[in-house]
């Protein structure tokens, strides 16, 4: 469904995608794009919705070329980050124009617009002007006008950003639902827990790079040879630097006064360790807290790992 | 909210449905026509030709048909029917307030779509950049075109209703005058969508064609003093949109001739028609 043969873009001189290359197949699932802000998501989904062409190589998606291909991007919808509509316009209204422009009308589009508007769960509150409706509401009617046509293949960009957690849950379930009927799924993402509860398949992005690809687990298993640092508050500091020094995932160790920072590989093995030693009384916490928890700390040292 | 297992209605075929131009056309109309912008205009410019209709009733045909007849070489020199009376139905000043009507509508309608970033999800959809730019010049000439439409049509048939050909309005000044609107409302459609390609907000798209409007006006006399040749006058498109009910018409007074009106004319709609062509492609149109 989709392949991409070192295929880069540039803005000037800036280079936005080094040369990538990988496949999709068809037949529905989900693929997570993740990486940090300014790793080149957007930019490769602009490529592959037919918005931008690539400055070298080539994409092909459905087996054609997508830019400025109206027979490639009448079996994709995209739903963008952030809002794309006059505040003052009526949700419905904005649908309807939508679904008219990828070939919808009459009565195919009265039906495609009540069912999209259902399966999204905003068939009672579409009628609502923009501005008058929460973040939420938006968000589910951007994914509405990417469905009304039926789309094969389905990209979201950065689709949770600023949704409550039942509001995620709620997308999550649907994105799954139209995975499983046969649709593409591509998602993205800076944040891997919630690209990890939904797809099957990572392309992990950093500074316009691919720098993984794989699944769930391979890619956490990648993640896990950075050390995260975590600081623990402690009444005796100095008996959680003991304990610590035995454990095999330990990489580093400094007091503070008050705590200790441990730098830990794997910690999804070393924190049911220390939770345990806790509940035991063994040890005296106050508070543990993830000094580097995000992506660019771990995606810095991926690259790292990479020179 | 409930969920549902998916069960989309099927997708279109290839080039089924309206022209996306259309959809487009009729999504800006909707969004103008629901702004007090598009209302104040429409009070304006109906109370403008209302006016204009009753000072022609009252001057030149209440007295009736049959009493001008009688009084045929008094009304001959009292009603002015000559061709300058007929050019002057697209006058002056309606043609400035339609200018400025122009720059609040047309400078909106690229610059909005900047503005709210809408213009990569339409690209996202089957639609070509012609048909986004066929929407928006359709608009932005159209708009202009009824109103002048107006300003003909209206006098005409009423001066027809009511005194036939005797009429102040010439039977064939429609003729004349349209030709005339359309070279207008064309210019003011690639000036307007032009400076609103190059605009982030419906204000600055304003802003842009208002100021393209008096900067090439005022250059047009500068070089025109300066060279000493009235030609340049038609670098300046306020003297232009003046310029054409005249040239029509064959009272062309002292503006610049037919030739400078024709080349400044292809010149403007050449440059802002690139203008808007390059602001709006496709690959313009980031995430």
């Amino acid at each position: 469904m989709i392949a991409l043969e070192r295929a880069s873009l540039r803005y000037g001189d800036i280079l936005g995608l080094s040369p990538l290359s990988f496949e999709l197949p068809g037949g529905g699932g989900i693929t997570g794009l993740l990486g940090p802000n300014g790793a080149g998501k957007s930019s490769l989904i602009q490529l592959l919705t037919g918005l931008l062409p690539p400055s070298g190589g080539s994409v092909r998606v459905f087996g054609a070329a997508p830019y400025r291909n109206p027979a490639v991007l009448a079996r994709l919808g995209l739903v963008p980050e952030g809002d794309r509509y006059p505040g003052a316009f009526r949700g419905d209204r904005w649908l309807r124009m939508m679904g008219q422009l990828s070939g919808l009308e009459g009565r195919a589009l009265d039906q495609a617009l009540a069912r999209t508007l259902e399966v999204t769960g905003m068939a009672d509150r579409a009628a609502q002007p923009f501005q008058s409706m929460s973040k939420g509401m938006r968000q589910r009617l951007r994914l509405a006008q990417a469905l009304l046509h039926a789309p094969e293949l389905l990209v979201l960009d950065e689709p949770f950003n600023g949704l409550d957690p039942e509001g995620r849950l709620q997308l999550m379930d649907l994105l799954r639902q139209l995975a499983a009927g046969g649709t593409r799924v591509i998602v993205s993402s800076h944040i891997l827990a919630e690209v990890a509860q939904l797809t099957d398949r990572i392309l992990l992005l950093f500074r316009g790079r691919l720098l993984a690809e794989g699944s769930v687990p391979e890619i956490r298993e990648l993640l896990d040879r950075h050390p995260v640092e975590l600081r623990v508050t402690a009444e005796a500091p100095a008996v959680v630097a003991r304990w610590a020094v035995d454990q095999p995932e330990l990489a580093a160790l400094r007091l503070e006064p008050g705590g200790v920072v441990l730098a830990v590989r794997s910690p999804r093995a070393f924190l049911p360790r220390l939770q345990a030693a806790v509940l035991s009384g063994e040890l005296g916490i106050r508070a543990l807290e993830p000094l580097d928890l995000n992506l660019d700390a771990v995606f810095a040292f991926l690259t790292k790992d990479n020179q | 909210m409930p969920i549902y297992a998916p069960s989309l209605a099927p997708r279109p075929a290839p080039g089924q449905g309206q022209p996306a131009a259309l959809v487009l056309l009729r999504f800006d109309l909707r969004r103008v026509l629901r702004q007090r912008l598009g209302k104040f205009f429409g009070f304006l410019f109906a109370a403008i030709l209302l006016g204009l209709c009753i000072q022609l009733y009252l001057r030149h045909l209440m007295a009736g048909r049959g009493a001008l007849e009688a009084l045929r070489p008094l009304a001959d020199a009292y009603l002015p029917q000559g061709a300058r009376f007929q050019a002057g139905l697209l006058n002056e000043g309606m043609i400035a307030i339609l200018w400025l009507q122009a720059a609040m509508v047309g400078g909106g309608l690229v610059a909005r779509d900047t503005l709210h970033r809408i213009r990569p999800l339409i690209y996202a959809h089957p639609v070509r950049q012609r048909d986004y730019l066929l929407a928006k010049a359709l608009f932005a000439t159209g708009l202009p075109l009824a109103v002048m439409l107006a300003y003909i049509f209206l006098p005409w048939g009423l001066s027809l209703a009511v005194a036939g050909g005797a009429g102040p309005v010439w039977p064939t000044a429609p003729l004349y005058l349209v030709p005339a609107a359309l070279a207008i409302a064309a210019l003011m459609g690639a000036v307007t969508l032009g400076a609103s390609a190059l605009a982030g907000s419906p204000r600055s798209g304003f802003g842009w064609a208002l100021g393209i409007m008096l900067g090439s006006s005022a250059l047009s006399f500068i070089l025109a003093g300066a060279l000493g040749s009235p030609g340049w006058l038609a670098l300046g498109l306020g003297n232009l949109t003046k310029a054409w009910p005249g040239l029509v018409l064959g009272v062309a007074g002292d503006g610049p001739g037919p030739v400078p009106v024709l080349l400044g004319t292809a010149f403007h709609l050449a440059l802002w028609l690139a203008v808007a062509r390059y602001r709006t492609r496709p690959d313009g149109a980031v995430l």
